[in-house]
């Protein structure tokens, strides 16, 4: 039985790749994660710090192609894109300004800050950055309607400083800076390892499986039982009524609940027809 | 070099094939979600999208079909690339398609578009454990990730998984229906909202949307086609032949089936999904697991076993 | 045989490293410092992996560690985000700066 080419057919042919492919394939990826890490650092919008974040796990995910550990790449991006997804929905729900609009533009942003929010959406009425189109009343109807509970909860406590970092910024960034110097220090300063020539088995996930189910086996179904407790623990804490709602929510839950007025002319037509007669 | 080519090349027929059936009929409701008309001919203007994720949606959403794509086997040599954990990867891929339509739906920034954008996310969770526990059954019978060996396997053990697992087929229908955002699942294209996130792009960006929305359907299909009806195997007729008979039959019969029930919200796709379909899909695994203990699946020509 | 020497992996693991330290202390939400905290959780992963294909090919414990590191990171984003509602409808705000006391 011949030996099959394992994942992605450029790092995995023994021998085939040229360094040349191979740094450039590192470049690019290694490019790919820390701009995106740096970016979910620094941008002002929370969406796109998420999805920044999300773009860091991939790039980290094609150095585990380029490591020949396939099988781990794919679980990353598998775990990451909807785990990332699920996080930022949440974060639009607890945040007053979720697209960074408002912080854009009222905040002088420097080096990376200014980069990653660039063209991030200037809403003239500075509600939020979420803001749609021009203001005929057809589209403020439809915009009240869309309009999620976020921005209701959010408006409210709406503080005055609106920053997404705390004070300890600086100090943040010069601790963060003085320990990425002396890491990549200590890496220059001794860049021997005991490195082994040989290559491993192409077949990684089939070694992974006998290995989880067997000397790891504890470890596996540990993680297992860590998942359902960790289920069990997510489900305890939302229960519902641990703590009072605030009046607010129990009016959102009331508007909710209404049977809705019966409608005459409906609001949310299909938004190209009216940009059509616009024209 | 041949083989991207070869494989854009499929993607492109397949995409035609698809964008053509699928608007010949409408169901009870009418609404016609992801199959519904784009502007391509003329660019949408709007005031304020974020330049960034805007244009990345569909790109990224073309990408993971493309992707998705390279693993379908259309003989035993007429594959992209014959990966070896070829059915962890489609699943992987695919979910791009609703990382674009996340993408494209905030960044264009109307209230419509985000809207949409908030409810693929949701419908997200409802599909893709299902959808793991659907083709699990395959993998267990056939022992292996690779597409191109469980086609083998059916074929040599002359029966379509079909009909060992009847209950994994039907949660594979339901939910693909789900990844695909086709009827009774198109909440993120309905109509109220102004079909999601077509409504916002025109131009080569809605262009990119037709391609990557017809195509998710057609992998979709092709994938469930090789899993559970046997890929390209058949008696008589060559290949590929057969794939694309199997692809279109199960194309068409999961629309259809999708036509004859009312419209799901999010909210009760989610729970169907993890009320009935989770607990469904775990008892699948088990079942599968009690057959393959009676002797059923694999036997010696088990493709794992020669290494 | 792969050209690139173990020490540019380690490097990249280091930048993230530190880039996500910044995150965690600097950042004001608490979505965002689990963020941070899953970007030094990745980073950690990476240089795992680098030393595993370097050192010892043949034993893949090393994966099996980063699998492992992976669902704790999920484990923790679920509880993380359930705490955070918690706290949301308690204090009406997911600024940690904002969290004087820990008694509810």
């Amino acid at each position: 039985m011949p030996v099959k080419t394992p994942f992605l057919l450029e790092e995995a042919t023994e021998m085939e790749v040229s360094p040349v492919l191979q740094w450039a394939a590192f470049g690019i990826f290694a490019f790919i994660s820390i701009a995106g890490a740096l970016g979910m650092a620094t941008t002002m919008s929370m969406f796109r710090s998420g999805i920044f974040l999300m773009a860091s796990f991939i790039g980290v995910a094609g150095l585990f192609i380029l490591l020949l550990a396939d099988l781990l790449a794919l679980l990353q991006i598998m775990m990451y894109i909807g785990g990332m997804l699920v996080m930022i929905l949440f974060m639009l729900l607890f945040s007053g300004d979720p697209g960074g609009g408002m912080m854009s533009t009222h905040m002088r942003l420097r080096g990376p800050e200014w980069f990653f929010s660039l063209g991030l959406a200037r809403s003239p009425s500075g509600t939020d950055g979420n803001n749609a189109n021009d203001s005929s009343d057809k589209e403020e109807d439809q915009r009240d309607q869309a309009r999620d509970s976020h921005q209701e909860e959010g408006e409210k406590e709406e503080s005055n400083d609106m920053s997404m970092f705390t004070p300890a910024k600086r100090g943040a960034a010069g601790l963060a800076l003085g320990i990425g110097v002396l890491l990549i220090a200590l890496l220059l300063w001794r860049p021997h390892w005991a490195v082994v020539a040989q290559m491993p088995d192409p077949d990684s996930p089939r070694r992974i499986g006998h290995l989880l189910m067997d000397k790891y086996m504890i470890a596996f179904e540990g993680a297992g039982l860590l998942i359902l407790l960790g289920i069990f623990g997510a489900v305890l804490l939302q229960r519902p009524g641990k703590y009072p709602d605030s009046a607010h929510r129990e009016e959102l839950r009331a508007a909710v609940e209404d049977a809705p007025a019966p409608v005459k002319t409906d609001p949310l037509k299909p938004l190209g027809l009216d940009r059509d007669r616009e024209k | 070099m041949t083989s991207v080519l070869a494989t854009v090349a499929a993607l492109l027929a397949g995409v035609g094939l698809t964008a053509w059936l699928e608007p010949k009929w409408l169901g009870a409701n009418g609404e016609r979600g992801p199959a519904s008309p784009v502007k391509i001919a003329a660019d949408v203007r709007l005031t304020q999208p974020d330049p960034w994720l805007y244009y990345a949606g569909p790109v990224i959403a073309c990408m993971g079909v493309s992707w998705a794509m390279v693993c379908i086997p259309f003989s035993p040599s007429l594959v992209g690339n014959d990966v070896n954990i070829g059915l962890f990867y489609f699943i992987v891929v695919v979910d791009f398609v609703v990382l674009g339509i996340a993408l494209g739906g905030w960044g264009a920034n109307t209230p419509d578009s985000v809207e949409s954008c908030y409810r693929a996310i949701a419908q997200l969770i409802a599909y893709v454990i299902p959808l793991g526990l659907a083709i699990i059954g395959p993998i267990m019978m056939a022992r292996s990730l690779s597409t191109v060996h469980i086609v083998e396997a059916q074929a040599n053990a002359q029966l379509w998984y079909l009909i060992p697992q009847p209950i994994g087929f039907i949660l594979y229908v339901i939910s693909g229906l789900m990844q695909v955002y086709r009827a009774p699942f198109l909440e993120p294209f309905a109509d109220p909202i102004g079909r999601g996130v077509l409504s916002v792009f025109g131009g080569w960006k809605g262009l990119l949307w037709r391609l990557a929305l017809s195509g998710v359907l057609f992998v979709v299909a092709a994938m469930g086609a090789v899993i559970f009806l046997g890929g390209y195997s058949g008696p008589f007729l060559p290949g590929p032949v057969w794939m694309v008979i199997k692809t279109v039959g199960l194309m068409v019969l999961m629309i259809w089936l999708g036509r004859q029930v009312r419209l799901l919200s999010v909210a009760e796709m989610l729970s169907l999904s993890w009320k009935v379909l989770i607990p469904v899909g775990l008892l699948n695994v088990l079942l599968v697991g009690g057959l393959i203990l009676l002797g059923a699946g694999q036997d010696p020509f088990s493709p794992g076993g020669g290494h | 045989m792969i050209a690139i020497p173990l020490t540019a992996f380690l490097l990249v693991a280091a930048v993230l490293f530190a880039i996500g330290l910044y995150a965690v202390i600097a950042q004001r939400t608490a979505v965002m410092v689990l963020m941070g905290i899953e970007l030094l959780l990745n980073a950690t992963g990476l240089n795992l992996v680098a030393f595993w294909r370097f050192t010892a090919p043949q034993d893949y414990s090393g994966q099996i560690f980063v699998i492992i590191i992976v669902t704790i990171g999920a484990i923790e984003m679920a509880i993380g985000l359930a705490i955070m509602m918690l706290l949301y409808r308690r204090h009406q705000t997911v600024q940690v700066d904002k969290y004087k006391e820990l008694k509810g």
